[in-house]
Order: C-alpha cells, then structure tokens, then sequence
C-alpha cells in the first residue's frame, strides 16, 4: 500500500501529488532522505526530496533546455561520455549537471546547434 | 562512514580501489619510462611528482626499477569505475605526451575545467562528501559555515546535508580563482548562500571546512591560519599520498601544487594554530576535527 504527498509545483504553483512507497520510505531512512522526480498535472518536472516519513523537504525545478539538438563529440573523454550522454538524454537536472554541459560546450566535448 | 563504504563494496571494496590506485600508478610510470623519462632528471613538474610519489608506494625501486604489479582480477569498485576511467583519460593514456610537453600544451584550460566539474560532482566524491559532512563534521549543529576554496560543487553538498537534517545552514563558500568565483556567484543567487571571492571579504563563522584544498594552494600554511582566524572550529578532509597517489598526478595535470602526507597535514595545522579535538581517519582520506 503507498500514500501521497502533496507539493507546490515549483513552475506554476499548481497542486500535484506523488506516491510514496514503503520502499521509498525504507530508503529514505536509509539514506536520510531520497530524491525523486515527479511532474505536476501541468507537465512540469521537479525535484523532489523526500524524507524518512514522507513528508516532501524541497520542490526545485527541472531545467529542460539542455536536451535539444547537442552531441557529444570525439574529443569528450571515455570517462565522462556516460555522463553528459545522460545529460542530454534527460536534461540538465541538477546544478552539476548544468555546470558539466557548460564547460564540457566550451571544451569542445558536446556541440549544440 | 558506514553508507560511503558499502556504496564502495566495503572493506574487500576499499582494499579493490586501493589495488587499482596501484595499479594505475604503475601503468602511469610505465608509460612515463617508455615514453623517455628519466628517473634521475625527470622532464617536468607532472612526471617529477609521479616518480616521486611512485618511489615512496614502492612502485618505482632502487636503479629505476619498476616493480611487478598485477591488474586485480576482479573490477573495480563500480561506485568508483568513473573515476579510474578518468585516471586513463587524463593521466595514464596521456602520459607520453607529458613527457614531452609541459600539461598546458596537452590539456586547454577549457578541457581543465570540464575534468575538473566532471571530478567534483562525480557521484562517488558527492557520496564522499555527504558522507563526511553528515555523518562526521555534523556540519548540521553549526549555525555559520565557512567553505573555504569551495569549488562548485561543495557548498551545495553542505546545503543539502543542512536541508537533510532540517537545519537552516548560513554559508559562505570562499574561492580565489576568478572562473569558479563567476559560476558561485550564480548558484548562490538561486541556493541562498554568500560567496567570498578572495580573502578579504571574511567575517566570523561557528565552523571552517577545508575540503581537499591544501594541494591547490600556494601556502597551505596561510589557508590553515585564515581559518584560525575566522573559524571556531575546522573540519579538515585532505587526500594524502598514503591512500590516494595517482589522485594527485592527475590534479597536477589540472593545476594543483603539492602532494602531502597525513603527517605533513597534521603538522600544518597544529602549526597553524589548531588544536585537534578528534581525529577520524589517517588515510585514505585524512579527516579531523580542530579547534
């Protein structure tokens, strides 16, 4: 059985809600608290944090302009390719993402047109 | 710890990473003597540190002698698969051209960057973090922090770690180089913290964290006593070379100094004023509280 939270939606302030599952629970006490990324009824993606009860720490946007258009060329690295491909696969999610692609765009590693 | 170590596999985990981090050391050496090197009068900086730090794991011998040693058999840990692959790209599979030219010539400063956002937000070192400041420091219980030469990816593990445990956490993350200080300054409009940029712009904090700093500095020395000055207490977490060697050849490739030793660490901190209230590990990873 799993039971809801509910959040702002950190882009348009509508009401949403997501499922929290005994597993979820079970490793957010594990961990202190887990990550989550839940859209709201208008299709925005947030980040939540979740902690060891359920209840939802933080709501923080998804950037989504990163995915369009970008490849990762030969000069990237064999060692960070797996990264930034998931990058432009998912978006920039987090901050480190964010930064990542900027600096792997100015060393030549990803082409975006 | 506990949670660091079992995404590292544990115990058999650690003693896998520290047999690849000599592993690595050896195939760097390798490459350097093939290419040309000289043991006696290495060529430069880079390949200088990496003979040195090769002679004192035993690595290199007596007569410049490299010494057998076997590729593990099993992987590595997978949580770390990332960053040994970052040792090849960066260190080993270059190393001839090291040999021949000084790192600038090899690696841009755009390139530098990149390896060195890709090295600090890798999920192993973030687990890293995370796993100390939570569970160690408890950098939770201190109203005012001071992250010095923070980097960007630092102070948002220490906020999270604050948000973690319900704590309102005031940073102020300090940096000297220009490029990262542009790029605080924007995750701090959005993340709710203040930024230093260079020396003088500090005031008074419960805690100072000095999180594997010292090899960039020019004066470790300086860096420790300024947190005397403006901290309380410190938490120090430093790589040394008895754990991690080949660590400290690939941030020389991306501008770092020195490399220490657990005791070098130690000194220079007590010499700079602190007294030390718990000592939580020697190595891999020197990690301290001070006061």
């Amino acid at each position: 059985m799993s039971l809801a939270a509910r959040y702002k939606c950190p882009v348009c302030n509508a009401d949403a809600a997501v499922a929290i599952t005994p597993e979820l629970l079970r490793e957010a006490a594990e961990k202190g608290a887990v990550r989550m990324l839940a859209r709201c009824p208008r299709g925005h993606a947030a980040v939540l944090t979740i902690d060891q009860y359920g209840y939802i720490r933080s709501a923080l946007p998804v950037r989504e302009n990163a995915r369009q258009d970008c490849e990762i060329t030969e000069k990237a690295p064999t060692s960070i390719r797996p990264r930034l491909a998931a990058v432009l696969e998912k978006g920039a999610v987090t901050e480190a993402d964010v930064l990542l692609l900027e600096k792997a765009k100015a060393a030549g590693w990803v082409i975006c047109v | 710890m506990r949670e660091f170590m079992q995404i590292l596999g544990g115990s058999r985990g650690l003693k896998l990473f520290m047999q690849y981090e000599r592993y690595k050391l050896a195939a760097a050496v390798r490459a350097a003597l093939e290419c040309g090197a000289e043991c006696r009068k290495p060529p430069n900086e880079v390949v200088s540190l990496l003979f040195s730090i090769a002679k004192r794991k035993g690595v290199l011998k007596e007569g410049c002698q490299l010494a057998h040693v076997p590729e593990p058999k099993a992987p590595p840990p997978q949580a770390v698969e990332e960053y040994f692959q970052l040792i090849d790209d960066l260190v080993v599979d270059r190393m001839c051209e090291y040999v021949a030219k000084p790192p600038s010539d090899v690696i841009t400063s755009e390139e530098a960057l990149a390896y060195y956002q890709a090295l600090v937000s890798a999920p192993f070192y973030v687990a890293f973090r995370r796993a100390i400041y939570g569970k160690l420091a408890k950098l939770y219980k201190y109203r005012t922090i001071l992250d010095i030469g923070a980097g960007t990816q630092d102070p948002l593990d220490i906020l999270d770690v604050c948000e973690i445990h319900g704590a309102r956490c005031e940073l102020t993350a300090h940096e000297v180089d220009q490029r990262i200080c542009a790029d605080l300054e924007r995750l701090a409009s959005k993340h709710g913290f203040n930024v230093a940029c260079g020396w003088e712009r500090l005031g008074n904090y419960d805690i100072a964290v000095v999180q594997n700093v010292l090899h960039w500095a020019t004066d470790p020395l300086k860096v420790l006593m300024t947190a005397r000055r403006h901290a309380k207490n410190m938490f120090l977490s430093q790589g040394v070379v008895e754990g991690s060697g080949i660590v400290f050849v690939m941030t020389k490739v991306l501008g770092s100094i020195r490399s220490f030793t657990w005791k070098e660490v130690e000194a220079l901190a007590r010499q700079a004023g602190w007294r030390m209230k718990r000592r939580y590990a020697k190595y891999p990873d020197y990690l301290a509280l001070f006061a």
